[in-house]
């Protein structure tokens, strides 16, 4: 479970290993990471080999994380609201890889209905980084970004709805990519906010997230936002030539004058990117350094959160222990309702309904929920410009190696650096967004992220993939150091 | 505009059907005092109110409504798997018209 999809399905075919070899592995794996980290909902002990094909994927195990509905099988979001809650159907994604030939193995741990950041708030408990165990995974992606780095198969699926599959993907050392927007299908993902929100994978390699992305892309009747893509080949499009490339970074990130009270793992993280714009050099790509306007930056955070906590107030209202989930106490519909809520969210998300709720009043609207989609559309028309001159914006993620797990409690603070952030814009312009690792600070893996125009995503995988050819990060599995 | 007070946080959550501690709803406030100032801010941005806000993820967004013909629907029986009270094929709830008795 080491391997890539590649090797592992050349093993598969040369008949070296087989399916059901790897399913026992995979379960067994499952266990320890379980024991260790705490990474996932349901384990399914009862997972079957399948037929090894020409499929790359068939035959070989992967991870669910626990928002896509999966047929028959627990699907909670990690919320109390659906502890019990077993769907009838298979979210398309899903379904596209079953089809494939993969075999399902867990359903992984995540921040509550995808809307924390730190893998410390899902309804089984905190899930640890296996790098180091008093750390964060980061999420909300938690346990399919563990599961991954700790090598319990080659990919895991996630959802990113303002960095959820590329942070958690930094902070774990491996590779995180989500499409651009619609070209997976949602239906059967759990909503948190539908106009940010993406389908995609955590895996350890560039070309391994092709082949997943591959399978699970496709217009589909039941999500009217996806689209058209049968003449994307992601897989087959990766030949490394970025030569003539033109990238850009953004000066009020990257650059460390901004920080003045950095610590030594920022100063250290922001160094290692810069070597990293130097090797971009180095293939033959030209690498700029351009300004975005410090105000519309800044402006960022509080925009992502008016905006999602907007939708999800409004997606998440169906939530009620009446039809589904478990029925609360009370003498009325009310009382229950407000009981089952009230028992099953955590704070964090009590706290960002509220919010919501009041961003969307009527005579609230204009100052909070217009204004931030139209710093919304500001940031992404700023990218867009970028991508007039350039095939690609490449930043550092977040502001060093993963987190300590008592020191960010996803609550939105003053000083909450745009670094930390920038991954959002992604999920604004619904641009093809990846996440690689590239090298160690405090022992412990840091990344970049490259980020292009919508459809551009065989653009975006190519640059990561000669990237990743040009370091020693591909396919690493977390050696744990604390 | 109605100031954000913790009396109306907490009328807000009981809209919501959702109970707040105290500590949970002075978290709801710090973390409004945030957003509060930096879209405050936003208002500054030179003709900020003749941008277009953005609603959807791509610019050209666009979709073809499906043929209106009818397709079969979900069983009850799978329609109601996930439902803890029921009778039959219904969901049981405490009567909501005429009264509690």
């Amino acid at each position: 479970m080491d391997k890539t999809i590649e090797e592992l399905h050349e093993l598969l075919i040369n008949k070296k290993i087989t399916s059901k070899e790897l399913v026992e592995e995979a379960l067994k794996k499952s266990h320890e990471v379980e024991e260790k980290y705490n990474a996932f909902v349901t384990i399914l002990d009862d997972a079957k080999e399948t037929e090894v094909t020409d499929n790359l994927l068939s035959g070989i195990p992967f991870g669910i994380k626990d928002n896509y509905s999966t047929k028959d099988i627990l699907s909670t979001g990690s919320s109390n609201t659906l502890k019990d809650y077993v769907p009838f159907f298979n979210a398309t994604a899903v379904q596209k890889l079953l089809d494939a030939g993969a075999i399902p193995v867990n359903k992984t741990a995540m921040d509550e209905f995808g809307m924390g950041g730190t893998g410390t708030t899902c309804h089984t408990g905190i899930v640890k980084n296996p790098w180091d165990s008093t750390r964060m995974t980061a999420g909300s992606s938690a346990g399919s970004a563990c599961a991954v780095a700790a090598g319990v198969y080659p990919y895991a699926l996630g959802s990113d709805t303002g960095d959820s599959i590329r942070k958690p993907a930094a902070y774990c050392g491996i590779v995180g990519y989500k499409p651009t927007y619609g070209m997976i299908s949602r239906y059967g993902l759990f909503p948190f906010a539908s106009s940010l929100d993406h389908c995609g994978v955590l895996c350890r390699s560039v070309k391994d997230a092709a082949i997943v992305v591959d399978a699970m892309k496709g217009i589909d009747e039941h999500d009217m936002t996806s689209w058209d893509s049968r003449d994307i080949h992601l897989y087959e499009s990766i030949d490394g030539n970025v030569k003539g490339m033109k990238l850009c970074y953004i000066k009020e990130l990257c650059d460390s004058k901004n920080y003045p009270n950095a610590s030594e793992e920022l100063k250290s993280h922001l160094k290692n990117f810069m070597e990293k714009i130097e090797l971009c050099k180095s293939l033959g790509m030209t690498v700029d350094e351009v300004s975005i306007d410090e105000k519309l930056l800044n402006a960022l955070p509080s925009v992502y959160v008016a905006i999602s906590c907007a939708e999800a107030t409004s997606n998440m209202s169906n939530l009620t222990g009446i039809i589904f989930g478990p029925r609360g106490n009370g003498k009325n519909y009310e009382e229950m309702m407000m009981d089952h809520r009230t028992k099953g969210f955590s704070p964090l998300i009590k706290r960002r309904f509220v919010i919501g709720s009041y961003i969307l009043q009527k005579e609230n609207q204009e100052r909070y929920f217009k204004n931030a989609g139209r710093v919304r559309r500001m940031l992404v028309d700023a990218w867009k410009k970028l991508y007039e001159t350039y095939d690609a914006v490449i930043l550092p993620v977040s502001s060093g190696p993963a987190k300590h797990l008592d020191s960010d409690k996803d609550m939105l603070t003053k000083d909450t650096a745009v670094l930390e952030e920038h991954l959002q814009i992604g999920n604004f312009g619904g641009f093809p967004s990846i996440t690689i690792p590239d090298g160690f600070v405090s022992d412990l893996p840091v990344a970049l992220n490259i980020t292009g125009n919508c459809y551009n995503d065989s653009k975006v995988l190519n640059i990561a993939y000669a990237l990743e050819s040009a370091m020693d990060y591909k396919n690493q599995i977390a050696k744990e150091v604390k | 505009m109605p100031k954000f007070t913790k009396e109306l946080v907490d009328d807000l959550a009981k809209k919501l059907l959702i109970g707040l501690s105290e500590e949970e709803n002075q978290m709801v406030l710090d973390e409004f005092a945030i957003i509060d100032e930096n879209l405050r801010k936003v208002e500054d941005f030179p003709n900020i109110k003749e941008v277009t806000p953005m609603t959807h993820a791509l610019d050209d967004f666009s979709f073809t409504l499906r043929e209106d013909v009818a397709t079969p629907s979900i069983p009850i029986e799978d329609a109601l798997r996930n439902c803890d009270s029921k009778e039959g094929r219904e969901v049981e709830v405490p009567k909501v018209v005429g009264g509690e008795n």
